[in-house]
């Protein structure tokens, strides 16, 4: 572990703690934790504060630099970071804050399923069939195969060219966050390494911290909100958590690379190069987020190509169609983007560049941008936890609005790296406890499933704690994992 | 891309300038004699090289990657080698380095290669021209998918015996 993060944090009220302007100079806004007492004591274990404080140097960063309280130490940017510019106001977007897997993300999706009815066999089943029908591991292959004519289709229409294709249907769209494409994409900005990187990508689930789970509801909320959504106790869904693969990385590499050099050219002071940056309004920022859109695309597509997938592994196993079987997705969202959107600052509606480093969009009730079905809850936010725990769906509030630009955690968040947890993680003994869950793994590599073992994450139940006291979502309900595949 | 087994004849490839040769050279790294250590960090993963100069420092941050990525052959005999060449610039050794080390990942992804050997022809503080040598990533047991290498905490340090940098990598 990293040395204790002994920088002064000053307590606003029970879930949120600021890093005042005056820590560091060259600071312009303050930084503002949510996190409680026990959470924050994890927090102060790694640089992430620091790096709080070190976004608060953006030109044009309008209330505060904010984390979430899954936040951890990340590069430039830290896990779990929200930072909004103001783009009239010299506002920045910066490569480093969305990352390099451009729209990681997660997506949620009902099924009739009763946990009574499949439990025991056809579980291990429907692993069994999901594990081999959907590619996953470092750089796994595709069965959908994209020309490189369709890929640059792939860029424009997001999961609208999957649904054109026959691998969904209009109401995903309608329920993935941008409808699955966000406007504004500019195939020309990516290049040509960027379309290699991804050729034959498109479908596949990655490794690391992806997955895609089968998971059973175990707690509701809010009756009326669950009502709502058609879900219920005991009931099975499906959880996919992936993003926009070698093709994301390398043009968030590009990008880096180019900002370097704006950072002279705009005379703009970071104290970590990894925060590169440049004014949304100039020629380097416009490309970046043509190609960075590019990524989001891609992203969409890519959990669109794989729900079909699940979909279709779901079919073989209960003979039955995917629509029988009730499988209609709940909800899409990013946790790697930068967005232009409106909010209001001290009174006036100013358009920002809004960055979600590891961070959700958690629109409140009546959100324009939100489809029909949700303007009454608010948007769903998808909170993935780690393999041995539970996940959350949660609902966007007004609050989130006034104080986070409509923004919430993504996940439980980090504890411990990697190496940590190769070195005190045992392979067979955590097979061993998560079947005693109840849980069943299937995985590419034994080495992934190690780094990735609940232990190395927070509660994800103590993170989901502060953000629904906080106000910043609401708690819908709780799932835990039966079944997870990973890379 | 590859064919198997050993060719008679180097074959020139594309631009990027990819050769495939019948030469086998050996796989350098021994597990027990690793040239880098591993420092922690949360989310990523974390290098600290060294290296006896600057060119020493360079091939072993390399060879430290793909030690990460991939788990060496027991031999590379038989297997098809591709070689590629690398030219760079950049504004100091700290961007070199990324620069560099980004390059060989950004290949290794593209052209499904795990690189293994590396030889720098010529380098300076803004430049460096380099041929790698790898195999392709089918024969390969990969062991960690590196996203990228970061600029966060990047330092190379003059050290008593020779250079030393810290490189964080996004996994």
């Amino acid at each position: 572990m990293a040395e204790l993060w002994e920088g002064s944090l000053e307590k606003i009220d029970d879930y949120r703690w600021r890093i005042p302007k005056s820590y560091k100079p060259g600071m312009r806004v303050p930084g503002i934790i949510y996190a409680d007492e026990k959470l924050l004591k994890d927090i102060r274990h790694d640089k992430a504060a620091e790096q709080v404080a070190n976004v608060a140097f953006l030109p044009g960063i309008v209330n505060a630099s904010l984390a979430m309280p899954d936040i951890h130490w990340g590069y430039g940017f830290p896990i779990g970071g929200v930072a909004a510019t103001d783009i009239e106001n010299g506002g920045v977007v910066s490569p480093g804050g969305v990352g390099f897997d451009i729209n990681c993300g997660v997506r949620l999706v009902r099924t009739n399923l009763q946990y009574e009815e499949i439990k025991g066999k056809k579980i291990e089943e429907l692993a069994n069939r999901l594990f081999s029908d959907v590619p996953s591991g470092v750089g796994s292959k595709g069965e959908i195969r994209v020309t490189s004519k369709e890929e640059r289709g792939i860029l424009i229409k997001g999961s609208g060219w999957a649904v054109s294709k026959g691998y969904g249907t209009e109401e995903d769209l309608e329920c993935t966050e941008e409808n699955g494409a966000i406007k504004g994409a500019d195939p020309e900005a990516v290049s040509e390494r960027a379309y290699e990187r991804g050729k034959a990508q498109s479908g596949t689930l990655g490794s690391g911290n992806h997955f895609l789970e089968i998971q059973v509801i175990d707690q509701l909320y809010g009756r009326q909100d669950c009502d709502e959504l058609g879900l219920d106790l005991g009931q099975v869904v499906l959880m996919i958590h992936s993003g926009s693969r070698g093709f994301g990385y390398q043009i968030c590499d590009d990008y880096v690379k180019n900002m370097i050099h704006c950072l002279q050219k705009y005379n703009i002071s970071v104290p970590d190069r990894q925060l590169a940056c440049a004014p949304v309004n100039s020629p380097e920022a416009k490309q970046y987020l043509g190609a960075m859109r590019c990524a989001a695309n891609y992203a969409w597509n890519n959990r669109q190509c794989l729900m079909h997938l699940a979909r279709k592994a779901f079919e073989k196993v209960f003979f039955k169609s995917w629509q029988d079987l009730g499988m209609f997705l709940i909800y899409d969202v990013a946790h790697n983007i930068a967005k232009i959107e409106k909010h209001i600052i001290d009174g006036k509606e100013r358009v920002l560049c809004v960055h979600r480093k590891g961070a959700t969009r958690a629109f409140g009730p009546g959100h324009p941008a939100l489809p029909e079905r949700y303007k009454k809850i608010g948007q769903p936010v998808i909170i993935p936890g780690d393999m041995g725990r539970n996940s959350y769906l949660l609902a966007g509030t007004q609050k989130a609005m006034e104080e986070t630009f409509g923004s919430t955690c993504h996940g439980a968040g980090r504890l411990k790296s990697r190496s940590a947890a190769l070195r005190s993680v045992n392979f067979n003994v955590l097979l061993k406890e998560l079947e005693s869950k109840g849980i069943m793994i299937r995985a590419s590599g034994r080495g992934t499933v190690v780094e990735e073992a609940p232990e190395a994450y927070k509660d994800v139940n103590e993170v989901v704690n502060v953000v629904h006291n906080a106000g910043i979502a609401k708690r819908v309900c709780r799932m835990r994992p039966l079944a997870v595949i990973k890379g | 891309m590859c064919n198997k087994g050993p060719l008679a004849q180097s074959v020139e490839q594309d631009t990027l300038n990819v050769k495939v040769d019948g030469s086998t050279p050996s796989w350098p790294t021994n597990p027990s004699l690793k040239n880098y250590e591993f420092i922690d960090h949360t989310a990523d993963i974390g290098i600290r090289v060294k290296g006896r100069d600057l060119k020493g420092l360079f091939l072993n941050a390399a060879e430290a990657m793909f030690d990460i990525i991939a788990e060496p052959p027991v031999s590379v005999q038989g297997k098809q080698i591709i070689k590629t060449n690398v030219d760079l610039k950049a504004d100091n050794s700290e961007e070199l380095l990324v620069a560099w080390l980004s390059e060989l990942l950004s290949l290794s992804y593209a052209k499904e290669l795990i690189f293994y050997g590396f030889e720098i022809k010529q380098m300076d503080k803004n430049s460096l021209q380099a041929e790698a040598s790898g195999i392709n990533t089918e024969d390969c047991e990969i062991k960690t998918e590196i996203k990228a290498v970061t600029y966060h905490e990047l330092k190379i340090e003059k050290t008593g015996s020779g250079w030393q940098a810290q490189i964080i990598f996004d996994v």
